[in-house]
């Protein structure tokens, strides 16, 4: 039987390079994602609010979603101390994770402030 | 995470009532038939004010992230249970590269 001493292959997961990674704890990982999903579903759902209050209409709105979600992103990195390597595996996670997923929680209170401020 | 919950909570209560008075100023706007153009400057700086304590509010509520390096300060295990017969020290760590510097601290 052949043994495989392949360290890299062995971890939970792994990435080559400068930055070794070869296992991670896997519940801080989860817990950490929640934390991002739940800021960036609030914030879109605030975002939305404020988009209807201030009227906006068309691409403004979707523009403005744009921004939020960026904004909300730096504000994931300053919380994270600026050093993502030690709370995720990757800059995806932090950066591009749930960006799209607050959307339709946007429109929807985009939709709904915008009617009670602006049409009622 | 009280303290956040506040500051979310004021926030909240700072975008109703700008939505308040933007509908008041909508009211205003119908008496004297003009157009809508844009919210007034104190809606503005008030919808701002209120994004920003709602923001704060959603990044510290959530709670900490954790660390997820499997030998960080925070993920330490240093006590050894009472029951040391089901502790196994020879599983497939082992092919993991030693680290000379790690420090036995209490």
């Amino acid at each position: 039987m052949a043994v495989h001493s392949d360290s890299a292959s062995s971890g939970k997961k792994s990435s080559n390079g400068l930055n070794e990674l070869l296992t991670f704890n896997a519940e801080n990982m989860q817990s950490n994602m929640k934390i991002i999903y739940y800021s960036r579903t609030f914030l879109s759902i605030i975002g939305g609010v404020v988009a209807g209050i201030l009227g906006f209409t068309g691409l403004k709105g979707f523009v403005f979603y744009l921004l939020l979600m960026a904004l909300t992103s730096l504000g994931l990195v300053a919380k994270a101390g600026f050093s993502t390597h030690t709370y995720f595996d990757s800059w995806n996670r932090v950066l591009l994770d749930g960006f799209l997923g607050g959307l339709m929680s946007f429109v929807l209170f985009w939709t709904f402030a915008y009617d009670i401020v602006h049409i009622f | 995470m009280g303290l956040g919950f506040v500051v979310g909570f004021i926030g909240l209560l700072i975008l109703f009532h700008a939505a308040y008075s933007t509908i008041q100023y909508r009211g205003l706007l119908k008496i004297t038939e003009e157009e809508f153009s844009g919210p007034p400057l104190n809606v503005v700086i008030e919808v701002t004010l209120g994004l920003v304590l709602c923001m704060w509010a959603a990044l510290t509520v959530p709670g900490k992230f954790l660390s997820i390096h499997p030998d960080s300060e925070e993920n330490r295990i240093v006590s050894l249970p009472a029951n040391l017969d089901f502790m196994i020290f020879n599983h497939r760590y082992k092919v993991f590269p030693v680290e000379l510097d790690v420090k036995l601290k209490h």
